[in-house]
């Protein structure tokens, strides 16, 4: 009855939090993209940075993003044709999204890899030491015209 | 009431084969096959007698088209008997399988038959096949669609699809995801797993993780005897911790698990998640009468779901509430405000199910191989210290210790808490060169393999350092994952991860442990976990 009850007045209750909730947050990124980048990314709205993506299958895909997304943003947004990119939505669960920068980019990334990262680096396909999880790289204004790889094997190499 | 019954222990004798990845599920999951051309091929290549990553090898004689594939009848494994199948070498004595052995089992199998071993005819599953080849469960792995399927335990298929489905089925996409499968957990998963698992959603919790692993130690250091050793029930202290953190995390609420007392919200929900799990194995293991008619195990082990879901929903609409007052943030407000207070109820009832236990034998089994090594005690210790300084623990303090986290890694590659994970294939796949059919519960052999020398070197040592970079030993990453990996991968791991690096920060710097016993042997209980009482010295530093 107890169950019954809560149920009730859980349901009753419900719809009113809704309404007052919807609206309030409405983006729910990671937590390190969104929250730092929040004040600046109003300033720097217009900032575009260029990217290319070169694929295994010697494909070019260039795209635009802005200051502040993710590469797993620019993939997303653009609605970039790389099979399997992303599967996890950026939780680092995956390592789909795994591309390989040129040495001197890699050193000017505004962020090291965190230790989230790099248990899932371990699992990519093919790692390199210029190896990083795309969906945690941040676009800055510096790396407008950017050149990354991304390797083979987003999916099942066989099929 | 009829919970005040039910004794506050966990049980000792937990007789059960629950873990995420063993137990079985009604067949479902009915998509197209993408490689029909294999089924019309012939069974099997007679000129090819190698198995496991053969196919990349060795080109089939028969066909030019791709690699030659054997059928699913010749995948090796013990037969199954006439009528009886493979399900009474389960049975003690005559069998001589164990369930509390099934680590020892699958050595065994592997030794026997190879690195794929087929497992067919247990009575009422699906046919399993075991796998102990990492560079297949990698690809397994890799080839994953848009919503693995993991085998899961039928009596809660039927607590969240029958018997509350009023609840669970009210509105679309709502059934949380333990038990759920196809489109309803891909839209739950993307609903939750980006609060839950972004990197950064534990760190803001390191400060009230921090102080129920102080309530920990302060209870620890109370309760040594006079030996100073932990007493004999010490797994149900790390427990009541790990209740105490995830009530923190999942319900924004200190629940008091340490001073509990009778008739308290926190007791019932601490004897609730206690009869869950003493039901949950005997429902499982035995004879599935509860299909036919509410058993009286069956009738407490609903009565434990109801209970844990309605304190979970009394939190909510607590949370909610203080939503509203202030703009503080937590997992639970950020759930809230994600996806509506239902899935925020839905996911907080999830994790009470597997977040406990699984936490805290991960927990009881580092301590208790710590107290075995006072070297690598001494170690975490210099490196703790370095790190605090003697101030209290802060958000990002972890980081900085990465002998820790190796530590933790080095644990649960050995002594995995879940020794196996699956994967219910959603599509015929080769596997090992054989031609696996959809509907296969695909067990992943992470003990075995993680324990083998053909994937670690010097596997049978306890050697953290193997995990801190640039480390020369050799691993293959897909042998040893304690959490699983992919879209499917636990929910829960980043603030369990947290959760353990905290109290194990916290009581090697408060004490040096020893261990002066026989030493214990694993048993997979349903948590693969030392066998015994755990009882560590524990001297204050
Ligand atoms: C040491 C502790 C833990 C271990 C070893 C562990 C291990 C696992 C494993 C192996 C899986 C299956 C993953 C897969 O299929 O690839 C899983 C799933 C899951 N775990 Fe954990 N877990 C732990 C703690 C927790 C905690 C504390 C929570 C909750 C806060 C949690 C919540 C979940 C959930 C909800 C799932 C199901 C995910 C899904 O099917 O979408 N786990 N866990
Ligand atoms: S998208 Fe899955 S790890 Fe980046």
């Amino acid at each position: 009855m107890f169950y019954k009850n809560i149920l009730i007045s859980f349901f009753k209750s419900r719809s009113s939090y809704l309404r007052t909730y919807n609206g309030v947050i409405t983006t729910f990124g990671n937590y390190r993209s969104v929250l730092p980048l929040s004040t600046t990314r109003l300033a720097l709205k217009d900032e575009k940075v260029k990217v290319t993506f070169n694929l295994y299958d010697g494909r070019k895909i260039e795209a635009e993003g802005k200051v502040g997304d993710t590469l797993l943003d620019v993939v997303v947004n653009n609605d970039l044709d790389i099979d399997g990119y992303g599967a996890c939505e950026g939780t680092v669960t995956c390592s789909t999204c795994h591309v390989v920068f040129k040495q001197e980019d890699f050193d000017r990334l505004a962020e090291e890899a965190g230790d989230e990262e790099r248990d899932m680096l371990d699992l990519a396909y093919g790692l390199t030491d210029t190896s990083r999880l795309g969906c945690q790289v941040t676009l800055t204004k510096e790396l407008d015209g950017l050149e990354v790889k991304v390797p083979e094997s987003v999916n099942d190499a066989r099929s | 009431m009829r919970r005040r019954a039910f004794v506050v222990k966990w049980p000792l004798e937990r007789l059960s084969a629950r873990s995420l990845g063993t137990s079985n599920v009604a067949k479902q999951a009915a998509d197209t096959s993408d490689i029909g051309n294999l089924s019309t091929r012939p069974p099997a290549c007679p000129a090819q007698g190698q198995r496991s990553r053969s196919t990349h090898a060795v080109a089939s004689v028969l066909e030019s088209l791709g690699p030659a594939v054997k059928s699913w009848d010749e995948v090796p494994g013990p037969k199954p008997l006439p009528l009886l199948g493979n399900t009474w070498r389960f049975i003690p004595y005559i069998g001589g399988y164990s369930v509390e052995h099934v680590d020892q089992v699958c050595l065994s199998l592997r030794k026997q038959y190879g690195k794929c071993v087929k497992m067919a005819g247990l009575l009422g599953r699906p046919d399993m096949l075991f796998v102990f080849d990492a560079g297949e469960v990698e690809r397994v792995f890799r080839g994953e669609d848009a919503a693995p399927h993991r085998p899961s335990m039928p009596s809660l298929n039927y607590y969240k699809h029958e018997l509350r489905k009023d609840f669970f089925g009210a509105e679309k996409h709502c059934a949380g995801v333990i038990a759920v499968h196809g489109d309803s957990w891909a839209a739950f998963r993307t609903k939750v797993s980006r609060v839950a698992l972004s990197t950064g959603a534990a760190a803001q919790y390191t400060e009230q993780v921090g102080e129920v692993a102080d309530a920990f130690v302060n209870r620890v250091r109370e309760i040594r005897n006079s030996e100073s050793e932990t007493p004999s029930d010490f797994l149900n202290e790390v427990h009541k911790w790990s209740l105490e953190s995830l009530g923190l995390i999942a319900l924004d609420t200190r629940l008091g698990c340490f001073e509990s007392r009778e008739g308290s919200e926190s007791q019932r929900l601490i004897d609730a998640v206690n009869t869950f799990f003493l039901c949950v194995g005997e429902l499982e293991l035995r004879a599935p009468w509860w299909r036919i008619y509410p058993t009286t195990m069956f009738k407490k082990y609903v009565a434990a779901l109801d209970t844990i879901l309605s304190v979970t929903l009394s939190h909510v609409e607590r949370a909610l509430q203080e939503c509203r007052d202030n703009d503080s943030k937590s997992l639970l407000q950020d759930l809230v405000a994600a996806a509506g207070p239902r899935v925020a109820a839905v996911t907080a009832l999830d994790m009470f199910l597997v977040g406990i236990d699984t936490t805290s034998n991960a927990v009881a089994s580092t301590l208790y191989q710590l107290s075995q090594r006072p070297d690598v005690q001494d170690k975490l210790y210099k490196e703790i210290s370095s790190v605090l300084k003697g101030r209290p623990l802060r958000a990002g303090d972890v980081a900085q210790m990465p002998y820790l986290k190796a530590c933790i890694k080095e644990v649960l590659r050995m002594y995995p808490v879940v020794i196996g994970n699956g994967r219910q294939l959603t599509k015929d796949t080769i596997i090992c060169g054989y031609n696996i059919p959809k509907g296969t519960q695909v067990i992943f052999q992470h003990y075995v393999m993680a324990n083998s020398e053909e994937y670690f070197s010097k596997a049978s040592e306890f050697r953290p350092e193997r995990w801190l970079q640039r480390s020369t030993y050799k691993h293959h990453a897909f042998a040893s994952l304690p959490f699983g990996f992919g879209k499917r991968m636990c929910l829960g791991r980043r603030f369990a991860e947290l959760e353990m690096q905290i109290v194990i920060c916290k009581m090697v710097n408060s004490f040096k442990m020893e261990y002066h016993h026989e030493p214990l042997e694993y048993h997979v209980h349903p948590m693969y976990t030392p066998n015994g009482p755990i009882r560590i010295k524990l001297i204050d530093r």
